[in-house]
């Protein structure tokens, strides 16, 4: 046989090296088909943010980023950038940047941000690798976890080429502060507590989803501790982790005081008061092994936690601590958010999680992760305990917002690559099994001594060994001793079965990744009769226009989606955009989207609004658009203005959302309507225009303008841009004003000859 | 700048006469020739004050107010037609286009030819309403004038605008003597508009009248009466285009200049009218050769050095030096000061606003956040020419996108309408006062470098100290109980 | 705006009858009702023609309901406890009546004329007639009508409701009181609890220390959610739908929405092929007998092959352009 002895070590350490880096590069491959399809271009929303606060970092250097005040958002409230966002992505890319110029590779810095996430996800697979192989004794765990990490579309759908988000690195960073936490609990040593501590620093500096580690780790070390296996490995690394941890993520200006101010990261401070107690009870009773005074003690302990659980509840009711989040919050009352926080339902990442969606993102893992979590549940060593958590957590989780899909991605590749591993060991052995002798049994039969201590109470010990034997500690499966496979018929039909689904898994993540997620939803791709693809550009298009024939600080006036893009790719101030930290000024954008003319003109001209941009999609039937979104606005708007804006004024009678002539008089003249069926009738023959997206045959003549006139309306219709006029020179009102342009005289005011009108008003002056 | 400081250099030569600050090409619509020779006197008045007058008459077909899409002239004089309307090259559209254009009309109107329906409905336009009836006409029997008028009562002799209207508006309008107005046909004005203003109003005992209908109704339901009725209004468009309507356009005419009247019940007869001055001062109003305003020039700067004690050196940020900058920081004490100057018919002088008036300045985002009376002084660069306003105030405790926003609307004074946007930036992390200034934080300081004193020493017993075997043993125990 | 109409003229034939009577006593005599049953009044047709005839210097708040069991109007029955303390604690917040403003609640038993003349086709309703003479009078005597279409059935809305539509008048606070029985209930309970598992401890503790236990805990928790429960949780999806032909279908067409059956279909195949395969990895090889684990295998990849093809073909029904597939399906 080759690979015995040292030679054998090595060779197999330079394979696993070179099989983890073709998987890496697999990973890159993968992630380059929107780069190929369209162009090095940065996608939907958010990353444009991300790109334009990089090049800002990039241009002005690190402390003015730090306290960038940005004058191009939510006009005219401004926006404290510098302290409400993660810094970790800009950082990272900005020394990537000044990196390779130092190595004088003149890069782009565009290009940096295209290709970090694929970067990131090479890291990523490794990362995985290290955490799966801290889980399975089994060599092959790890690489299979890897190469499963590398091309999954759960992960991929974050992190294509373009999609410059903080979920490209944020997921790696996960992944890698899981395995040292894996190590440290091993272990036991304070460096690798710190790693830990330093990589969950990295992590909250580079994404709001810290918080499943801080809650995650807690808990981990708190069922450890309710397992009866709390030890001082535990109690030193979670200790380091939380307290340096802690310090770490207090220096980012977003966090700040939360970790101890806010309910997010109660467990996490709760956890460590608790296991300072467990340790120094553990300690007395080291001292003094007498009965009663361990009961006294245990109870002790039970009560102080109490007590202290207790006043955490008391101080949150009475507010010196933060309630949770409302995206945290919404996860645990799913039914929270539609009520009371619109803007947090209204995201579409944000809503529940179909099936589908999980076959589509991890085809056939999705069947072996249960099999890889019963496995832990074989050893059940403190790791597996984590998996387990971890697990249900997620799925949880992921069932809940479809975002959320993305941390249950790394775990369903560890155990699924666990499952697999153990079945591949198991049936790719070469030697049959002499069947004579059962083989001996190390994990299966371990275990039970391991864990038969773990249920000593001290209380009718006589009567659990009863119970226990009635109920087996180990799994029913494992009972039996190891034997192995006797026929190579059963072995090769097994590992070709298992070789296809692999094939199989493989061509369904490329065709996933290049048919779904390589789209950069600036950019619309459409396949034409003749199966070529035709370029929707009507974004940049419009993007362009606003660039080159507004002026610098032309306000402009959207729904908060476009607000990124047009900051990144018009450079003009927009009202609000994607970072909804401010309800009410939202509200106000949605309230003039969705009053008369005569209600939104005074709101637009407070805020300066030189132009209004709504997008369109009824020519080309693009479902993304703003009628569809209107009832968000409506319902937005309605919470603070509950008497002037009303949800029900926006729907038939019979509860119907229309457009047609059957449409609500609200409905059609607010604003948003009228700006998107503005001169739309004119595209078809009389009394034929149609919506394509709502399917509906339009009113015969279209919706008049007095307050904004049309500036600019892209190829394919789907942007419109509408410019607000001035107050009218003569001090008319402007439907007036237009109505004497066309030439309708204006009632004399009441002065005429004739009877019957009413007091007459006099002027003072 | 450079280019306000030549046309400031300008003003300074001065002129020989008077001269619009607008321009000096003057449109006189006039129905026939033979009417021209009336009004002989106010010609030749606007003449010599530098006027270009070019007389067309509304038939005219070659006749247009527009020239390559701009205005053709810059002020507009149209005397009453006997047709309808002042025919297509006058539409009341093409006016108002006129006027946005930025040009200046003054419309003088006459019961005698009747108001054509056109004119009524673009006054109506700007919120004047005329009398229904084409050819009523004010009337007065207690202040007309006997010679005339003796039976006809419609021959008002009134005294000029009285220079204390109100408190707080300058009266460009005041003449001493009084003015005759002949058939003239009143106005009402709106409550809406503030764009308006009333130059000369009726007495109170003055009413519209319509000779052609005798009926009775016609009396008790007036159009309107007493002070409601103006002979003379103004208007001024948002884009200070000035807008005047004369209730009569005879006023104008050379035999009502230097006519004698006399008022009925006085002893004193054959008074000499004051139409010339009026006329003269009226239409030098209404040509801007009066109550126009210029603003030389907007400043706004630091006031303070950066806060004592704090290196403002990373965050991006307004150097005590430099003019106009685009940021602030917010509690940064500014200074905002704007140079203004009046159109004294010949040349600019400083402004100064009438008593009771202020010149205000509102920083404001959303709303205001302050809203300041600034102070005058003579301006250093040209003091006979121009007055500096200004304020030293502290800017707000919040950070946004700010405006110095100075509107100064005033009647018959033209629009001031200045902006000014500027950002007030948070402060940054190292303009607070480090933690060992603050007194308040020495416990807090000193907490930190005991527990570091206390670690220290604990490690230090810790390593020095060597463990008994059966302790560790006992340990041993306690971690392997899993 | 035709709500006025249907209003006014339900007044009409009512003014005259009771026109004797002035709108200030009117209130006195309901406001004194009000105070002595300590709650809503209860108001028939004509008490209720009597109560919103104009002209009215007060304002009335009924609450049109249908109570009767019969009527199935859950939200009815559930807001009406609230609606009654609501009613209560304002009246004890100004026993004076200087908000001037009247509870009444009208049962469709005894209102059905004037739920006709309303239009009403659903319960509950509530509208609130503004005052239409003195100091904070409408000019228009269109009453404002709550809406309970978001499904509120407490009075704290309801409260800041009122408050909103009338501003000037003094506002009593509304505080829920405190159940006592509730808590009462809750920490016996609680104390019980603890005795309980103190006691049995002994016998329980070797039960929820049992890994299968767990391990079947936590597959079934696994299974559920990735099969999409919490998505027919939160968005309340039909168990199972029916085609247009009167069959019922068991896969909902579309990517974006499923039925329940489907998901437990789903979580059935998951649960099978994970089964199959954790046979396949733990138990085929502790099978001391060649033959039995040769069948063994052979079962358990077929089952695998099975399911996974069905998997497959059934995912290709929701998502159409799915090219891939295995054998058999």
């Amino acid at each position: 046989m080759f690979f015995q002895g040292e030679t054998g070590r090595n060779t197999r350490g330079l394979l696993r090296l070179i099989i983890l880096c073709t998987i890496a590069a697999a990973a890159v491959a993968s992630r380059l088909f929107s780069v190929i399809r369209f162009e090095s271009i940065i996608h939907e929303f958010d990353p444009w943010f991300n790109f334009r606060a990089t090049k800002y970092l990039v241009q002005h250097g690190f402390y003015p980023f730090w306290d960038w005040f940005d004058d191009r958002t939510w006009h005219p409230l401004g926006r404290v950038t510098g302290g409400t966002l993660y810094p970790g992505l800009m950082v990272t890319s900005g020394a990537i940047y000044h990196l390779l110029r130092f190595l004088t590779f003149p890069v782009d810095i565009r290009n940096i941000c295209v290709l970090l996430a694929p970067a990131f996800s090479g890291l990523t697979a490794f990362a995985t690798y290290l955490l799966t192989s801290e889980m399975s004794d089994s060599p092959s765990a790890g690489l299979l976890a890897a190469c499963f990490m590398g091309i999954t579309p759960g992960y991929i759908s974050r992190s294509v080429a373009g999609s410059y988000d903080n979920e490209a690195i944020a997921i790696f960073l996960l992944v890698y502060t899981f395995y040292l936490w894996i190590k440290a609990v091993k272990v036991g040593s304070i460096m690798w507590g710190a790693l830990t501590a330093l990589f969950y620093g990295y992590m909250v500096s580079a994404w709001g989803g810290y918080v499943f580690i801080t809650n995650l780790i807690p808990l981990h070390a708190f069922v450890l501790i309710c397992m009866g296996r709390f030890s001082p490995r535990l109690y030193v690394s979670y200790t380091t982790w939380y307290a340096l941890g802690t310090l770490a993520s207090m220096q980012i200006p977003f966090v700040g005081f939360l970790p101890i101010r806010s309910s997010d990261h109660m467990a996490a401070l709760g956890i460590f008061g608790l296991i300072q107690l467990v340790a120094f009870a553990e300690y007395i009773r080291g001292q003094l092994p007498s009965k009663q005074f361990q009961v006294l003690l245990r109870a002790m302990v039970l009560v102080v936690f109490a007590v202290a659980f207790g006043g955490l509840v008391l101080l949150t009711v009475s507010g010196t601590i933060a309630p949770w989040s409302g995206r945290f919050y919404s996860l645990w009352d799913t039914g929270y958010a539609k009520i009371h926080i619109p803007i947090i339902a209204s995201v579409s990442e944000h809503q529940p999680t179909a099936w589908p969606a999980f076959f589509f993102d991890l085809n056939m893992l999705i069947w072996l992760f249960p099999a890889g979590v019963y496995m832990c549940f074989r050893t059940l060593k403190d790791e597996h305990v984590f998996i387990v958590i971890y697990a249900v957590l997620a799925s949880y989780f992921a069932g809940v917002m479809v975002r959320l899909m993305l941390t249950l991605t790394p775990i369903v590749c560890v155990a699924a690559a666990m499952a697999l591993s153990q079945i591949l060991d198991t049936f790719l052995v070469a030697d049959t099994p002499t069947s004579t002798t059962p083989s001996d049994t190390p994990h299966a039969n371990g275990s039970t001594t391991s864990n038969g201590s773990t249920s000593t109470t001290t209380t009718a010990s006589a009567l659990k060994d009863k119970l226990t034997s009635a109920l087996p500690s180990t799994l029913r499966s494992t009972k039996s001793p190891l034997v192995g496979i006797h026929s190579y018929l059963s072995k090769s039909l097994t590992a070709g079965a298992l070789t296809a689904y692999l094939l199989l898994f493989v061509l369904h993540c490329t065709w996933v990744t290049s048919n779904a997620y390589s789209s950069p939803s600036v950019v619309l791709a459409s396949r034409l009769p003749d199966g070529s693809q035709h370029i929707i550009d009507d974004y940049r298009e419009a993007y362009q226009w606003l660039r080159q024939n507004t002026a610098t600080n032309a306000k402009v006036m959207s729904w908060w989606d476009y607000g990124y893009q047009i900051g990144g790719m018009a450079d003009r101030p927009t009202l609000v955009d994607n970072n909804t930290w401010n309800n009410t000024h939202i509200a106000t954008v949605g309230k003039a989207m969705s009053s008369r003319e005569e209600v939104s003109w005074p709101i637009m001209r407070q805020h300066e609004v030189d132009y209004v941009l709504v997008v369109f999609g009824g020519l080309l039937g693009y479902s993304g658009d703003d009628i569809n979104k209107f009832l968000w606005m409506v319902r937005i708007a309605e919470g603070i203005w509950p008497d002037e804006v009303k949800e029900r004024d926006y729907f038939t009678p019979r509860g119907e959302y229309r457009i047609d002539d059957e449409a609500t008089p609200t409905m059609r003249n607010s604003l948003m309507y009228k700006m998107s069926y503005y001169n739309y009738a004119s595209l078809f023959p009389a009394g034929q225009a149609t919506d394509r997206v709502r399917g509906s045959r339009l009113p015969s003549q279209g919706p008049e303008l007095t307050t904004v006139e049309e500036a600019f309306t892209s190829e394919n219709w789907i942007i419109r841009i509408y410019k607000v006029k001035g107050e009218d020179n003569l001090g008319r009102g402007l439907g007036e004003a237009v109505g004497f342009g066309r030439g309708n005289k204006r009632k004399s005011s009441g002065r005429g000859k004739g009877k019957g009108r009413g007091a007459r008003t006099l002027r003072v002056d | 700048m450079r280019l306000r400081l030549f046309g400031l250099l300008l003003g300074l030569l001065g002129f020989v006469s008077a001269l619009s600050a607008q321009g000096q090409k003057l449109l006189v619509v006039i129905e026939d020739e033979s009417d021209k020779s009336k009004y002989s006197q106010f010609w030749s008045g606007l003449q010599d004050r530098g006027f270009q007058l070019s007389y067309r008459s509304p038939k005219d077909t070659t006749l247009s107010l527009f020239l390559h899409g701009e205005p053709a002239y810059s002020h507009l004089l149209l005397l009453p037609t006997k047709s309808k309307g002042f025919g297509p090259s006058l539409t009341p559209n093409l006016i108002v286009d006129f006027v946005n254009g930025g040009s200046n009309v003054l419309l003088a109107l006459s019961a005698e030819q009747g108001i054509p329906s056109a004119v009524s409905s673009l006054l109506l336009e700007l919120d004047i309403s005329l009398p229904p009836d084409r050819n009523s006409l004010v009337v007065d029997h207690f202040n007309y004038d006997t010679q005339s008028a003796g039976e006809g009562h419609d021959v008002l002799l009134l005294p000029s605008p009285s220079t204390n209207t109100k408190k707080g508006i300058k009266n460009f309008f005041s003449v001493d003597g009084l003015i005759a107005f002949p058939h003239a046909v009143g106005q009402v004005l709106g409550n809406a508009s503030p764009l308006l203003a009333s130059v000369l109003k009726a007495p109170s005992t003055a009413y519209t009248y319509n000779p052609k209908d005798d009926s009775s109704e016609g009396l008790e339901d007036v159009f309107a009466t007493g002070a409601q009725l103006n002979l003379v209004s103004a208007f001024q468009a948002r884009n200070s285009a000035r807008f005047t309507v004369l209730g009569s356009s005879e006023a104008l005419e050379d035999k009502w200049f230097d006519a004698s009247v006399s008022l009925p019940g006085k002893t004193a007869t054959g008074q000499k009218t004051a139409n010339k001055a009026f006329a003269h001062a009226l239409s030098a109003w209404t040509f801007k050769e009066l109550g126009v305003l210029r603003v030389n020039s907007v400043t706004h700067h630091l006031a303070e050095d950066t806060r004592a004690g704090i290196t403002n050196s990373t965050a991006v940020s307004a150097a005590p030096g430099d003019v106009n900058p685009e940021i602030y920081r917010i509690k940064n004490r500014v200074h905002y000061s704007i140079s203004l100057s009046e159109y004294a018919g010949t040349h600019w002088i400083p402004f100064t606003p009438p008593a009771g008036d202020e010149v205000q300045l509102e920083f404001s985002m959303l709303s205001p956040f302050h809203r300041l009376n600034l102070t005058p002084s003579p301006d250093q660069s040209h003091p006979n020419n121009a007055t500096t306003y200004s304020a030293d105030f502290v800017l707000p405790d919040q950070h946004g996108i700010f405006n110095f926003f100075l509107e100064h609307r005033r009647p018959f004074y033209t629009n001031v309408e200045e902006k000014r946007t500027v950002s007030v930036r948070q402060f940054a992390h190292d303009e607070w006062p480090r933690s060992f200034v603050i007194s308040a934080a020495f416990p807090w300081i000193g907490g930190i470098w005991i527990t570091v004193a206390g670690w220290v020493g604990f490690v230090a017993l810790w390593v020095y100290s060597k463990p008994e075997a059966a302790r560790r043993e006992l340990k041993v125990g306690g971690a392997g109980k899993r | 705006m035709r709500l006025l109409q249907y209003v006014t003229a339900a007044l009409l034939p009512f003014t005259a009858l009771a026109a004797k009577k002035s709108s200030g006593d009117r209130f006195e005599t309901y406001h004194s009702k009000q105070l002595s049953n300590g709650g809503p009044v209860k108001v028939d047709d004509k008490a209720y023609n009597d109560l919103t005839k104009t002209p009215r210097d007060y304002s009335v708040a009924v609450l049109l309901t249908a109570l009767e069991a019969r009527f199935g109007c859950n939200l009815c029955n559930e807001f009406q406890p609230d609606w009654e303390l609501l009613a209560k604690q304002w009246t004890k917040g100004d026993k004076q009546g200087e908000g001037r403003l009247v509870f009444a609640t009208l049962d469709f038993l005894d209102g059905k004329s004037t739920f006709q003349s309303l239009m009403l086709q659903t319960a509950p309703v509530l509208l609130l007639f503004p005052p239409t003479t003195g100091p904070n009078a409408k000019p228009d005597n269109v009453p404002h009508r709550f809406d309970f279409s978001s499904g509120t059935n407490t009075a704290e809305p309801i409260h800041a409701w009122l408050t909103r539509q009338l501003p000037s008048i003094p506002h009593p606070t509304f505080v829920r009181p405190i159940n006592y029985v509730r808590i009462a209930v809750i920490t016996t309970a609680v104390i019980g609890f603890i005795t309980l598992v103190t006691v049995a401890a002994p016998y329980i503790l070797p039960v929820i220390q049992n890994r299968n236990l767990w391990a079947a805990i936590s597959l079934i928790a696994v299974l559920l959610f990735t099969s999409g429960h919490m998505f027919n949780h939160i968005r309340k999806v039909p168990y199972v739908g029916g085609d247009g032909k009167g069959q019922i279908s068991y896969f909902a067409g579309g990517f974006q929405n499923q039925f329940g059956l489907e998901t437990q279909i789903v979580a059935a195949m998951y649960g099978i092929l994970s089964f199959a395969t954790i046979s396949l990895a733990l138990k085929v090889p502790r099978m001391t007998e060649p033959r039995n684990q040769q069948i063994a295998v052979f079962v358990w990849c077929g089952v695998i092959l099975g399911m996974y093809s069905f998997l497959l073909s059934v995912f290709r029904i929701k998502n159409g352009g799915y090219p891939f597939w295995l054998p058999p399906f």
